[in-house]
């Protein structure tokens, strides 16, 4: 269980005034849920995302771990980011068994580990492969492969279908519900995509900037129902989700002044 | 070449393919084109030389010169044979290059990764590499003496500093995001250091020593030519004294082959070392 209590992350800006980044917020995330956080630029979802991840400091508040305190980057939460971050250096098994090789597992037993994750994102065949010889999207399945490899309590995905063009991402995002089927990992998402929080999410929460705050919280369950069919069109055409699409957009839209006082 | 290379950032491996031929078929006609220029240029030397453009005094045949070389290879000029001469410039600019990847790269690396250790250098380092070598090499004769220790310290102090800015701006120039994917997988950080530092900030690293052969080699025969008893620069001044332009042009033709070497053996290296360089 994440535990995140009243946590504020406030930045200097270059005005002299403070930025709250992140103001106040608290959020629960339960094993085997998908909490998906989605809002326009700067609302601070990546914030968020980040420290949790342990990158950045909080102001104000407390993440915790299973009651463990957050205080730094650690391996038991896998982060997938937006941007590829494999080694050019390493082939795509080697960049998967990295953190087993950080936590001194022997390299027959973390190819083994390596080569089923491969085949759990579909890229068995690619393991002698260097990175870039790969597909934006499947440098992302070999980034998904990687954060999972070290068996994280949880996983952070920071828009990590966000450079993808819109085929691909659908199928990263059935790959996602159905890995997430298989592992029942409890997952934060990032999204600026309300179509994408959707059909992903178990949770949704709706975050508005300046200062970045959930604003809103839907529970859904279309990720279940997509991950066995593995189709889209069908969900996307569901009355409720409909309704809710419109419902985030108007409070992602909505002008600053109206929001106040909305909180959950 | 280059150009390609740095296109090469298609995202499909067939189009990775198609770019890799389209550079293989850029490097061979380049290739052809330059073959033909040094071609023309020796045939141009030929002409100037037969017809006698010039006073053969100051442009000496291509005949002549090769003579020479011979010459000089067997009977040696100026107390020694063209192999002795090269060998002493050579193992010169070796013992700089050693000092400056052995005290450069460690020494880059710390500055690059400790405020501390970077304030206290960059200070000096910045304040030599201003200036021009063989404006401090009568110092160092006249602190170090006429032999070869003042003229290994000159070339060491012309090679450190590139290769160590180079580690230094190797290590700043790691993304921030592969070091914090390196922290969440479980780095510690000795790990960070030998598995995504170091490998990072190699091309950086690979580029210094490139400079630093450049500097090293026009520092050696600049010193040479000033204050020495061997080496190819010596040869040539000595030469140069006597008039004899044919053993100036052998010495300049066997610098000139040097560095080829030592930029052709720096892109071998280079393309064995970090293959990915400009892919990603």
């Amino acid at each position: 269980m994440l535990r995140i209590r009243d946590a504020s992350v406030t930045f200097p800006a270059s005005d002299g005034q403070e930025v709250h980044a992140l103001d106040h917020v608290s959020l629960d995330i339960a094993p085997d849920s998908i909490v998906v956080a989605v809002g326009a630029s700067g609302c601070g979802k990546s914030t968020l995302l980040n420290a949790i991840a342990g990158f950045l400091p909080l102001s104000e508040g407390s993440i915790t771990l299973d009651g463990k305190e957050i205080v730094a980057p650690g391996g038991d939460r896998g982060v997938v980011f937006q941007k590829d971050t494999l080694l050019p250096w390493a082939n795509v098994l080697d960049n998967v068994a990295l953190g087993l090789k950080y936590r001194g597992v022997p390299r027959g037993e973390r190819h083994e580990r390596s080569r089923r994750l491969l085949e759990l994102v579909g890229l068995a065949d690619f393991a002698e492969k260097p990175p870039y010889e790969l597909s934006g999207g499947m440098r992302q399945r070999v980034g998904i492969a990687r954060a999972l490899a070290t068996d994280p309590k949880i996983l952070l995905m920071d828009e990590p279908f966000g450079a993808l063009d819109s085929l691909t991402r659908e199928t990263m995002q059935q790959l996602l519900a159905s890995v997430w089927a298989k592992t029942g990992k409890q997952i934060l998402f990032i999204t600026h995509s309300i179509e994408e929080a959707l059909t992903l999410g178990t949770t949704i929460v709706v975050m508005s900037p300046r200062p970045g705050r959930i604003v809103a919280r839907f529970d859904v369950d279309f990720v279940r129902e997509f991950a066995e069919s593995g189709d889209i069109g069908p969900i996307q055409s569901h009355p409720r989700f409909i309704e809710l699409r419109q419902e985030i957009r108007s409070l992602i839209h909505q002008p600053e002044g109206a929001r106040t006082g909305t909180l959950q | 070449m280059t150009l390609a290379a740095n296109s090469g950032t298609s995202f499909s491996s067939t189009a990775n393919r198609a770019t890799s031929r389209r550079r293989r078929s850029a490097s061979t006609s380049t290739l052809a084109i330059s073959l033909v220029t040094l071609a023309a240029l020796i045939a141009l030397w030929f002409l100037a030389a037969h017809f006698e453009w010039a006073s053969p005094l100051f442009l000496p045949s291509p005949a002549e010169v090769l003579t020479q070389f011979s010459a000089v290879w067997v009977d040696g000029y100026a107390n020694g044979t063209l192999l002795e001469h090269t060998l002493a410039s050579l193992g010169r600019i070796a013992a700089a290059l050693s000092v400056g990847v052995f005290l450069g790269i460690p020494l880059g690396l710390l500055m690059g990764l400790n405020r501390w250790v970077k304030g206290i250098f960059s200070v000096p380092i910045d304040l030599y590499w201003g200036l021009p070598p063989l404006a401090y090499l009568p110092l160092l004769i006249i602190w170090l003496g006429i032999g070869e220790t003042s003229k290994i310290v000159l070339l060491s102090l012309s090679t450190f500093a590139p290769i160590c800015f180079a580690a230094q701006a190797g290590v700043r120039s790691v993304p921030v995001e592969r070091i914090n994917a390196a922290l969440s997988l479980g780095a510690s950080r000795l790990q960070l250091f030998t598995s995504i530092i170091l490998p990072s900030a190699l091309p950086e690293i690979m580029t210094g020593l490139k400079i630093a052969i450049g500097a090293g080699l026009s520092t050696l025969v600049a010193a040479e030519l000033i204050a020495a008893q061997s080496g190819l620069g010596y040869m040539i001044m000595s030469a140069a004294n006597f008039l004899a332009t044919d053993v100036v042009f052998v010495g300049l033709i066997v610098i000139a082959v040097l560095a080829f070497a030592f930029t052709s053996g720096m892109r071998w290296l280079e393309h064995r070392l970090i293959p990915w360089k400009g892919k990603i």
